[in-house]
């Protein structure tokens, strides 16, 4: 038994949902691949890629085809002096299957 | 683009423009566009901003100018299609203005009527000429002697009498406490001048030089500083000297110390003096007398938009007025006020579309010299600050225009004067002085009773003018101008 079995989509809460998909990120990269049927959102840390198909699956009401994710280390800044570090995050890139689209822009 | 007339009676037209969903889309994308190169959003590279998200957040901001602009244009060109002159800005209403659909506006626009100035010949107009009279110009050179009187010490020691100039030192006291403004030293008081408070002058009478007295004297209730008023003042005056008064004689001597020559060129320059101000003021009678004929004589029909915006400034400054002098409004008091500066309005507005009209059929045009020099005399009314005025009145167009305006107005009358039928006549300066009382009674008079029957004819509003300064037809003129200028 992997431990994929533990983390079945049924696992993922409404409350977990709308905690999954912070925000859309809106730049230049992330709206380059719209045009591919891509849509981008900030995560958790702690967000697996079968959760977020799920949240948005069930938020947005698309198909997700496929979910890549990616982990953003947090910039090293000075802060008078001392060195301290932003938060890390992680971003999802969701693949939609064809025909379906969510506007990033308007919100949940 | 659909232009349907909904309204078309005499001078007002309302006009409803559809302009097609297609012809807005492609303003508001060209709008967005040029945004697109300004507008800086985080994650995105100057100019590389994809047009949804421009569209998103600037959408709004840009539709409100390209509704602007669309109706503009829109307007512009039906207007232009219909051959319709407006006297005013036009009034738009939006009728309908969706995201994606055809724009809907109402336009409400009053056109310049039609002006057919009359033949000039045939207005007859009478001027009046006043000769001077050697006579007046001896009694005004009398008074300014007498105002020009000097005043010489008295020896010996008589006493004070009226008429006679006391040099004092004097200082004043309220319950013992000094006051601002109650001190001075070599104070020239001629004595029965009333320059004081009342009782003060009285008790200087039948002093010599070089005493001291102390005069007590009651503040009058309605004295200006109000912590004085009705109180007890004690005045400690040294009286120093007494002046005579003495004439001064009418001689070169006299002429001299005006600065001219001798006294035959003080007599001249009197006389041409007296001279260019009776001219002045018969030009202006004449003026009025030809401004009412050409009222009289033209009906035509007048926008309603600029006859009530005229109506509106009228009865602004008529509130104004009361407001600040309420005691004076009963004077003049009309029975119907509304009714009585709407004739005005009606009249100001006909005379000024009237000369602006006859101004541009005969190529006439203020150039900017005669502007120029207008504008540094009235710089000069105001010494020490004409730098200011003169930027002034070139940074506003608007106070531009209202030295424009007199100057275009001038001109026009001169020319319509030069062709109307004048006939001259002489008149003393009593004749005149009453012949203008005359009128203004008479028109005072007219103007109520007329009202009543609410003929559209003028009410000869000259009583009301006058105290406003302008002709009635200056304000019009300007008005008139001005939209064109904004055309």
């Amino acid at each position: 038994m992997s431990w994929k079995h533990y983390i079945g989509e049924k696992r993922v809460t409404k409350e977990r949902q709308y905690e999954l998909i912070r925000t859309p990120v809106i730049t230049e990269k992330a709206t380059l691949g719209g045009e591919h049927g891509q849509v981008t959102f900030k995560v958790p840390m702690s967000a697996t890629k079968p959760e977020i198909k799920a949240a948005v699956e069930a938020l947005f009401n698309v198909k997700v085809k496929a979910v890549n994710t990616l982990r953003q280390k947090g910039k090293i800044k000075l802060f008078r002096g001392r060195a301290g570090r932003r938060n890390d995050t992680k971003k999802a890139i969701i693949c939609l299957e064809e025909g379906h689209s969510i506007d990033v822009t308007t919100g949940v | 683009m659909e232009v349907t007339d909904i309204k078309n009676e005499g001078l007002s037209h309302e006009l409803k423009i559809i302009v097609p969903a297609e012809d807005v889309e492609t303003k508001l994308k060209a709008k967005l566009e040029e945004v697109s190169g300004k507008v800086s959003i985080p994650g995105f590279r100057p100019g590389k901003v994809p047009p949804s998200i421009i569209r998103q957040r600037y959408g709004e901001a840009v539709r409100g100018e390209v509704l602007e602009m669309a109706v503009g244009e829109a307007m512009a060109s039906a207007l232009k299609e219909r051959d319709l002159q407006p006297a005013m800005q036009p009034k738009v209403e939006i009728q309908k203005f969706e995201d994606g659909e055809e724009l809907e506006f109402i336009v409400k626009v009053d056109v310049l009527p039609e002006i057919d100035p009359v033949d000039f010949k045939t207005v007859e107009v009478e001027k009046l000429k006043v000769a001077v009279d050697e006579e007046q110009i001896e009694k005004s050179l009398a008074d300014m002697a007498e105002n020009m009187a000097g005043s010489e010490p008295i020896s010996g020691k008589r006493k004070s009498k009226t008429g006679d100039i006391v040099v004092l030192d004097f200082e004043g006291k309220v319950g013992g406490e000094p006051f601002d403004g109650g001190k001075a030293s070599d104070f020239h008081l001629t004595l029965g001048s009333n320059q004081f408070v009342p009782g003060f002058e009285d008790q200087l009478l039948g002093l010599t030089a070089g005493s001291d007295v102390s005069v007590k004297v009651t503040m009058p209730d309605e004295y200006p500083a109000e912590n004085l008023a009705g109180k007890e003042a004690i005045f400690e005056c040294t009286v120093k000297e007494i002046r005579e008064k003495k004439e001064a004689e009418l001689n070169d001597e006299f002429a001299k110390n005006l600065g001219l020559e001798s006294l035959d060129a003080l007599r001249t320059q009197m006389r041409e003096r007296t001279e260019s101000e009776y001219s002045s003021v018969c030009r202006e009678k004449t003026k009025r007398a030809l401004l009412d004929k050409l009222d009289n004589l033209h009906q035509f029909e007048l926008p309603g938009s600029m006859v009530g915006s005229e109506y509106d400034s009228i009865w602004q400054q008529y509130l104004e007025a009361k407001k600040n002098h309420p005691e004076n409004a009963e004077d003049d008091e009309v029975e119907n006020p509304e009714k009585f500066y709407r004739n005005v309005a009606e009249r100001r507005v006909r005379l000024g579309l009237l000369l602006a009209a006859v101004g541009q059929r005969n190529n006439i045009d203020v150039s900017a010299e005669e502007v120029n020099r207008a504008l540094i005399a009235e710089a000069q009314r105001h010494p020490g600050q004409e730098k200011k005025i003169i930027e002034m009145y070139r940074e506003n167009n608007q106070a531009m225009a209202s030295i424009r305006a007199p100057l275009f107005e001038d001109k026009v009358v001169d020319f319509i004067l030069e062709m109307a039928n004048v006939s001259e006549r002489e008149v003393t300066l009593d004749e005149l002085k009453k012949e203008i009382e005359a009128e203004q009674m008479a028109a005072a008079e007219k103007s109520q009773p007329k009202k009543k029957v609410s003929t559209k004819k003028k009410a000869a509003p000259k009583k009301k003018a006058a105290p406003k300064k302008k002709t009635p037809a200056k304000k019009t003129a300007r008005s008139a101008k001005k939209d064109k200028n904004d055309e």
